[in-house]
């Protein structure tokens, strides 16, 4: 008994460091540059690191881990996804940028990063990294409210609000992409909500089944459940146009409301990271991008497989930063 | 429902399953019994090996790792005074004690058949009746939470050993430690002094196994070096007759209950349950002061509740798709990549994998009784090594740990800090269970009287006027009152009611 024991721990702990030696195994990395015609043929030269700034489990974490499995592929190399967790994802953002800039470490996040910035969390934004690209869009941002409550479409919710200020509430995390939306929302409709911290999707989700908020702002996906269900009422979506899995839920721009919002899932590098190497993943994103299978992973959790090169990414996050920094600079006025 | 149960079992009697429940048991059981590794990592590093496989396979295997990772903990829980994850921190307090007077196979025998009668009525409760009672968790928003953190604060009072004044200041140091870092809420840094890596705070793995563990590392490294505990191994006493067991039947069942309603409340956790449970045998003891000497009632309060709060967090899940903890919060993460959808309709819609998880939970709760007791002498053994050989593996195992809870090595270094801390604590006769509980309650206790003021726009009526809330401030005050008094009465030299 006493060595079936002995093996399993002396397994598990084996497992453990082996683990634990691919995560730091980025940082030995050689970056010699090859003599040969392609500067990326060296690379990868390792396991790549892929920080999460985000739990286990969570969407971030979800998207990451099924791209980087097709990137496994692609690049021929092991992927090892490391989820860094702590102060809204400036914690992993900065791990990041504090590594050796040789391509074996890599972020993947999303539009949190860029409100961070616009919040005065960090003092740099999505500019200070190199972006590969983006392999998955979220379209499907969504107010959700209770079936008994008084309003059950966004014209009728404006109706209320504005006969009532301040006394809709509306349950998000501040700082959050859910917070810039209903500062949005408040700008462009003149009404007046009262905004309350809940927490994660988790708790946002018990807040409104237990009756204790009016409105809560997430992603579809997140929720089908509860619509089938009859637990929960979508108000609207915040994409262009209506998805196709929800045909039903009409678009805030179709009600007169013109907020779009593409929650985006990008990968970038340290800002000195060889420009052969971004290239060389980036590239690869394309190929796992094309790939049907991947596509129906992503469409399975009600995401758009979309990618955007590296100048479609910046220019993306240009534009999504320059419209939270205008919804900021409004609410604090 | 019994059909399903059937139908359950069927899916998952496969070798393949059977074997994965087992190895997710044994290797859960591992990862709770090393100080710094816990089921939450356990299910971390597994979640991704469960995506090739069909959902009631890849969740059978995460279902044995929780069970076996909350289990494992009171392996070195007993036999060395360190918690192997926080669900066993009320372990130690009467299982060491047992163990150094030569009852150690008695304690284990308590704890494993405590914490297979906790798990087993918890699952019980989850598999009969779990949409109702996540309809009553739903009833708990800010108000009820902060309530509640208020009164399970109180509990220092029965936590701070010889002195009160010593345990309030530790658990008020244990909360300053928790306000590190990014604030609850608005995010802003506290404390911090500039350095970006405090921004995330301490994380409580470090703070945990520095207190207990590295302290009693370094106490120990005062004193001469010991051979280990070969002579009192000779006659360790295993037996535990059945009329001994019934004794604790009182004690089991409510302990159960606490870690099953402690379990199903979003946020709180096995960390909290089993010190609960520990505080409520002792206050209900006709003595009291055998607590902490080696009372086998409070292995048995700690390890039938941080089990049976393993069926309590999974209540929530199952029947609202919301998670109870950070294991349940990894397994909602796990069911949505398999495709199903969590919420109010899971047990509708795919009522075969709900099934076979609660029958995967049966399977992994009997894996875990088999397990330790297969292991229990092998696990007494570790007593004969000698110090001075099974210390430092510990102790690398600890920063190992600590390391492995974000990949920074800021967490090695609060490790370290926090180890220092508790020697001099320990040295200046300070308790440690209070700034442990100060430091998990602290962040609940500001967060949720923050919102529960966004919700009520600056009132504080609603914390007195919710019905659930002003029970649990009032338990808290005549708490509060009972402890003053019983210090007074103490320090005059009369009965001891509050060690």
């Amino acid at each position: 008994m006493k060595s079936v024991l002995k093996k399993t721990l002396f397994g598990s702990v084996l497992a453990t460091s082996i683990l634990f030696l691919g995560a730091c195994g980025g940082d030995g990395a050689s970056e010699d540059a090859n003599a040969g015609n392609d500067p990326a043929a060296d690379y990868p030269s390792g396991p790549i690191t892929v920080v999460v700034p985000a739990g286990a489990g969570g969407d971030t974490d979800l998207n990451t881990r099924i791209m980087a499995k097709y990137l496994e592929k692609e690049l021929d190399t092991n992927i090892v996804v490391s989820n860094v967790t702590g102060s809204g994802g400036a914690t992993g953002t900065q791990t990041v940028l504090d590594a050796k800039p040789d391509g074996q470490t890599v972020l993947a996040f999303h539009n949190s990063m860029l409100l961070n910035n616009v919040f005065g969390l960090t003092d740099y934004t999505y500019d200070e990294f190199k972006m590969a690209g983006v392999g998955v869009l979220d379209q499907s941002n969504t107010f959700l409210t209770s079936p008994d409550s008084k309003f059950q479409d966004i014209p009728s919710l404006i109706e209320y609000a504005k006969a009532n200020p301040g006394e809709v509430t509306m349950a998000t995390e501040i700082g959050s992409m859910t917070y810039i939306q209903t500062l949005q929302f408040q700008e462009q409709t003149g009404v007046e909500f009262n905004i309350v911290d809940i927490g994660g999707a988790a708790d946002k989700i018990a807040a409104l089944l237990g009756g204790r908020v009016d409105i809560v702002p997430t992603s579809l996906g997140l929720v089908s459940g509860y619509i089938e269900s009859g637990d929960m009422v979508p108000l609207g979506v915040m994409a262009e146009e209506r998805l196709e899995g929800a045909p039903d839920v009409p678009t805030f721009k179709e009600e007169g409301v013109d907020i779009v919002i593409d929650k985006i899932f990008y990968w970038g590098f340290d800002p000195e990271t060889p420009d052969a190497y971004v290239e060389k993943f980036s590239n690869a994103m394309e190929n796992v991008v094309a790939n049907e299978e991947y596509q129906q992973e992503i469409e399975d959790s009600w995401l758009s497989p979309t990618f955007l090169d590296q100048e479609a990414t910046n220019a993306k996050l240009e534009e999504i930063n320059a419209s939270y920094q205008e919804a900021y600079d409004n609410s604090e006025q | 429902m019994f059909d399903m149960l059937f139908a359950g079992f069927g899916s998952v009697m496969t070798l393949q399953i059977i074997m994965l429940i087992a190895a997710g048991v044994a290797l859960g059981l591992v990862f709770g019994s090393i100080p710094g590794l816990t089921a939450t990592m356990a299910v971390a590093i597994c979640l991704p090996i469960t995506y090739g496989m069909d959902p009631i396979a890849g969740m059978s295997l995460l279902m044995g790792l929780y069970i076996g990772g909350v289990s494992g903990g009171l392996i070195p829980a007993i036999l060395l005074k360190l918690p192997g994850t926080p669900s066993s921190i009320a372990t130690t307090f009467d299982g060491y004690p047992m163990a150094q007077n030569g009852e150690a196979g008695k304690a284990f025998n308590y704890a494993i058949v405590s914490s297979f009668l906790g798990g087993l009525l918890s699952i019980i409760v989850l598999i009969m009746i779990a949409p109702p009672l996540g309809r009553v968790a739903l009833q708990f928003g800010p108000f009820e939470f902060f309530a509640i953190v208020i009164f399970s604060l109180t509990l220092i009072a029965s936590l701070s050993g010889d002195s009160l004044p010593k345990g309030i200041m530790a658990g008020l140091l244990g909360i300053s430690f928790a306000m590190v870092g990014a604030a609850p809420i608005d995010a802003f840094p506290r404390f911090t002094y500039g350095f970006t890596d405090m921004n995330a705070g301490f994380n409580l793995l470090p703070v945990l196994i520095g207190l207990f563990a590295l302290s009693e590392i370094f106490i120990s490294a005062e004193k001469k070096v010991k051979k280990g505990l070969n002579a009192k191994l000779s006659k360790v006493n295993y037996k535990v007759s059945i009329k001994e067991y019934v004794a604790q039947g009182w004690n089991f069942l409510r302990s159960s209950l606490i870690g099953l309603g402690i379990g199903i409340l979003p946020g709180i956790g096995g960390g909290t349950s089993n010190i609960i449970s520990y505080v409520a045998a002792k206050s209900s003891s006709k003595k009291p002061e055998e607590f902490g000497k080696g009372n086998p009632a409070g292995v048995v309060a700690s390890e039938a509740s941080n089990n049976a709060a393993v069926g309590g967090a999974l209540v929530p899940l199952i029947s609202l798709g919301i998670p109870g903890d950070t294991v349940t919060a990894m397994l909602l993460g796990g069911l949505v990549l398999h495709g199903l959808q969590p919420g109010p309709l899971l047990m509708q819609n795919s009522g075969d994998v709900v099934y076979g998880i609660f029958a995967a939970l049966l399977i992994a709760n009997v894996f875990m009784i088999l397990f330790l007791f297969m292991g229990m002498k092998g696990f007494i053994r570790l007593l004969s090594i000698p110090q001075h050989i099974l210390y430092p593996i510990i102790l690398a195992l600890c920063v190992v740990g600590a390391f492995g809870v974000n990949n920074r090595l800021f967490d090695v270094g609060a490790l370290l800090f926090f180890g220092v801390l508790g020697y001099l604590m320990i040295k200046f006769g300070f308790p440690l269970t209070p700034l442990v509980l100060g430091f998990i309650l602290g962040p609940l206790l500001e967060t949720n009287l923050r919102r529960g003021l966004m919700l009520s726009q600056g009132d504080f009526m609603p914390f007195l006027t919710s019905p659930i809330a002003a029970a649990f401030l009032l338990v808290a005050a005549a708490s509060v009152v009972f402890a003053i008094y019983s210090n007074h009465k103490k320090k005059k030299g009369t009965s001891v009611l509050n060690v």
